[in-house]
């Protein structure tokens, strides 16, 4: 089943500025899909796009067949139950005046989702690892990884079909960021991913799908892995060749 | 790493109690006397604000704790008073600066670039127009001057100032990642506001509607010696000061009497507010 | 041979938390270092005591050479003849390392003024400008002469940060320490500039002393590592023993994480 569904979308802020052009590209469910670029790549913009922050200059975009539109309120509430995110910044995107508790079931009480909303709380605080007495805390308490923790819970707490992220675990430690990478493959098994970064082994070992951006275009997109074996595009092959490999162990790099 | 990562720190309980301060404690002792001398002079004070109680400019002596005033009137009592008028004053002028100005302000930082543009235009001429042409204009609108026109005049030439302020301190909030994290979580512009703008906000607003109710007090004095205050015999501080401009040298105790009444609560005032804000802030901590 | 920098037991303190103790390092003339450390780790602050640049409310202790100059406890006057002569810095961020309101022209003159003033030759204006081109020029900036005339914000990223590196270049420093100077900029970018790093530590025959928290990115510009964790040197040595046989338990979490991310990339996951 497709979730999202973009048809020739392109997003300017002028005439002459314009960050998209023509992009298409669509999301099944199940499938975790990356979107790859560096800046300027329009990847932010996508992201704005599906989130309803932005509307696009030209094309559309479709969730689970029905018109993304974000004047409708209707339409808006089911897609936020549906479509969650996380950000990059562990440290700006918790509101430092509330308690985990608040945070956390923001969602819950936006949408007026029925149940329980305690216990949906502690179900994802177990779910992204964080121990049930978090709640009455503040952000500035825990780490950069654990607050990353707190927000991937403010995300799933509403149980959403898709969870975007943007640039997840780029702002985190190398030892924490492979613990929250971890965290997104198991939450990918319940729930379909989109990972917005600029970092190729995150997106390698996280999406089975890759879409690669150049300054608003769609240069190659597919198999993470057939991609990643065999790029095509000229910027796709740049971008592989750029990334920094630890020391080899004797063994022979891949085609490249 | 992994034990940083994995085990949420221990509680800071300690620092927690520690945010309770001396600020705090002197501030809401010195208001505590104000606010309880002001609510006394409703039913009771030593003698009669509006009659001769002892001869011309008394010293201080036992029946009278600071002397008379010019009247004969007993300058305690005048004190006493005092005191209500200037929380009065202050509240009220603060509370009407605060309604409009934080609601412009709110307005102002959500509002598209032109209207922001038209607002911020319209506050800066706002700022610039003396609090005085104000406070006639505001006398010349109603009937008359009266401690009621001067705290209106007073708070609308505040809420200017709070406004600028509320605008670019809301648009600070506004450039964080939660705000947009909580409208991916349904929550309306509204709700954005009550539950994470004004929260964010109100601690650098609090301290200042705490240095703008020390300026209204004063500002009020001013505007009473112009007759565009409360007519007399509604004795402000400010006017007991002016009054005693004349017999400064002869008895100081007139000018030197009002003039500790309102730095203690000025000074109480801020105080208070400066240990409210650390009191409500929950990442001030002692060390990091 | 005496070492260029020697680090011994170096200790610094805020209040009564230590973040950086008893660290010992030595890098020779011409040699290459990466200091390798998460957030907290104390990494960037050794840097700061390199060069005297430590904030007030952090007090040193222990010793550190640099040049045959001890820094700590030694005077901001006596420190800025070592600064630019002997050691130069080029920061992560290099929008905020450049001062917004100068045009970069006038930013590179600045520090080769006053090399130039140091060897007792006369800054003729013209002469500098000429040098100014040459160093824009040698990092491989295209149009030197459009690039001098810009301000910060006009030009790219990278761009930016080849300004900040012909900068510390135009000191002609023994030692350059480059602080998580690819951390901010995208992936083709830092691969050239680590590219340009490399060659120019090489051409100029500069000591490189290289701060990152990225495994991969520290290896392909540096012979030797220090991993450092809460202020304390865990393990050291050539960067292939290091990232091939760690040693210390925390060594190993780090390496096996990165190789993580190197494998999804291999297909070898």
């Amino acid at each position: 089943m497709t979730l999202i569904d973009m048809r020739d979308v392109s997003f300017g802020y002028s005439r002459q500025r314009k960050v998209l052009h023509g992009v298409s590209l669509s999301v099944r469910q199940g499938v975790s899909v990356g979107l790859v670029g560096e800046s300027g790549s329009g990847k932010t913009t996508i992201l704005r796009l599906l989130l309803g922050l932005a509307r696009p200059t030209g094309g559309s975009i479709t969730f689970d067949g029905s018109s993304l539109d974000p004047s409708s309120r209707t339409f808006m509430r089911d897609y936020r139950r549906s479509v969650q995110a996380v950000f990059q910044d562990p440290y700006s995107s918790l509101d430092p005046r509330q308690k985990v508790h608040d945070i956390i079931s923001e969602p819950l009480q936006s949408l007026r989702i029925p149940g329980s909303h305690p216990d949906a709380v502690a179900a994802a605080l177990d779910a992204v690892g964080l121990p049930a007495d978090a709640i009455n805390r503040y952000p500035h308490e825990f780490s950069g990884g654990q607050r990353q923790r707190i927000a991937i819970a403010r995300a799933i707490v509403a149980r959403p079909q898709l969870v975007l992220a943007d640039e997840a675990v780029s702002a985190l430690d190398l030892s924490t960021r492979i613990r929250i990478v971890d965290l997104f493959k198991r939450l990918a098994q319940s729930m379909t991913l989109v990972f917005v970064s600029h970092d190729l082994g995150v997106v390698a070992s996280l999406c089975e799908e890759i879409i690669i951006l150049e300054r608003g275009h769609i240069v190659e997109s597919g198999r993470t892995r057939a991609i990643l074996d065999n790029p095509q595009h000229p910027y796709t092959q740049k971008l592989l060749q750029s990334v920094p490999r630890m020391p080899g162990q004797g063994r022979t790099r891949g085609k490249q | 790493m992994s034990a940083l990562d994995e085990t949420p720190p221990v509680a800071p309980a300690a620092t927690r109690k520690s945010r309770w301060s001396l600020t705090l404690t002197i501030g809401l002792i010195l208001v505590g006397i104000h606010v309880a001398v002001a609510l006394l002079t409703l039913f009771w004070t030593p003698y009669d604000p509006s009659a001769t109680a002892g001869g011309r400019l008394e010293p201080p002596s036992l029946s009278h704790w600071v002397g008379t005033d010019r009247l004969g009137r007993d300058f305690f009592t005048l004190i006493m008073i005092g005191s209500r008028i200037a929380l009065v004053v202050g509240i009220g002028a603060v509370a009407i600066g605060a309604a409009i100005g934080v609601t412009i302000g709110l307005l102002s930082a959500f509002a598209t670039r032109f209207l922001d543009d038209a607002l911020a235009a319209t506050l800066d001429i706002l700022i610039a127009f003396p609090v005085l042409l104000l406070a006639m204009l505001v006398v010349a609108a109603s009937d008359g001057a009266s401690l009621w026109s001067a705290i209106l005049a007073l708070g609308i030439a505040m809420s200017a100032i709070v406004a600028r302020l509320t605008r670019i301190l809301a648009k600070r909030v506004l450039q964080n990642d939660y705000i947009i994290a909580s409208r991916t979580s349904g929550t309306s512009w509204p709700g954005v506001v009550v539950r994470h703008v004004l929260p964010n906000i109100w601690p650098t607003l609090t301290v200042n509607f705490a240095l703008q109710f020390g300026i209204a007090v004063i500002a009020e004095a001013s505007l009473s010696y112009l007759g565009l205050g409360a007519p007399p015999p509604n004795a402000s501080w400010g006017r007991l000061l002016q009054e005693a401009q004349g017999t400064v040298y002869t008895a100081p105790i007139g000018a030197i009497a009002p003039g500790i009444a309102l730095v203690t609560l000025v000074i109480g005032v801020n105080m208070l507010a400066d240990g409210l804000r650390d009191i409500g802030d929950p990442t001030r901590r002692v060390s990091r | 041979m005496t070492a260029l920098l020697t680090v011994d037991g170096l200790t610094l303190r805020t209040g009564d938390q230590a973040l950086v103790s008893d660290l010992s390092f030595s890098l020779g003339a011409g040699e290459r270092m990466g200091l390798i450390g998460e957030s907290g780790s104390g990494k960037s602050l050794t840097a700061m005591a390199v060069t005297g640049l430590l904030p007030k409310s952090i007090r040193p202790g222990g010793s550190v050479v640099l040049d045959g100059q001890q820094v700590i406890d030694t005077s901001d006057r006596a420190l800025n003849r070592l600064r630019g002569s002997s050691v130069a810095v080029v920061f992560q961020e290099p929008l905020t390392a450049l001062d917004p309101l100068m045009k970069i022209g006038r930013q590179v003159a600045g520090p080769l003024a006053r090399r130039l003033a140091r060897e007792g030759k006369s800054p003729a204006g013209r002469d500098v400008e000429r040098e100014v081109l040459q160093f824009l020029d040698h990092v491989a900036l295209p149009q030197p002469e459009r690039i001098a005339n810009s301000y910060p914000h006009e030009i790219s990223g990278g761009q930016r940060q080849r300004v900040a590196i012909a900068m510390a270049l135009a000191c002609r420093p023994k030692l350059l320490i480059a602080d998580e100077p690819t951390t901010a900029l995208d992936v083709t970018t830092q691969a050239e500039i680590l590219k340009l790093l490399d060659s120019l530590v090489r051409e100029l025959d500069m000591a490189l002393l290289f701060i990152s928290h990225d495994l991969p990115v520290v290896a392909t510009v540096v012979d030797r590592v220090l991993v450092l964790r809460n202020g304390r040197a865990v393990e050291e040595g050539p960067v292939k023993t290091v990232f091939n046989q760690p040693r210390h338990d925390y060594t190993k979490t780090l390496v096996t994480a990165a190789r993580t991310f190197d494998n999804a990339l291999e297909g070898t996951a």
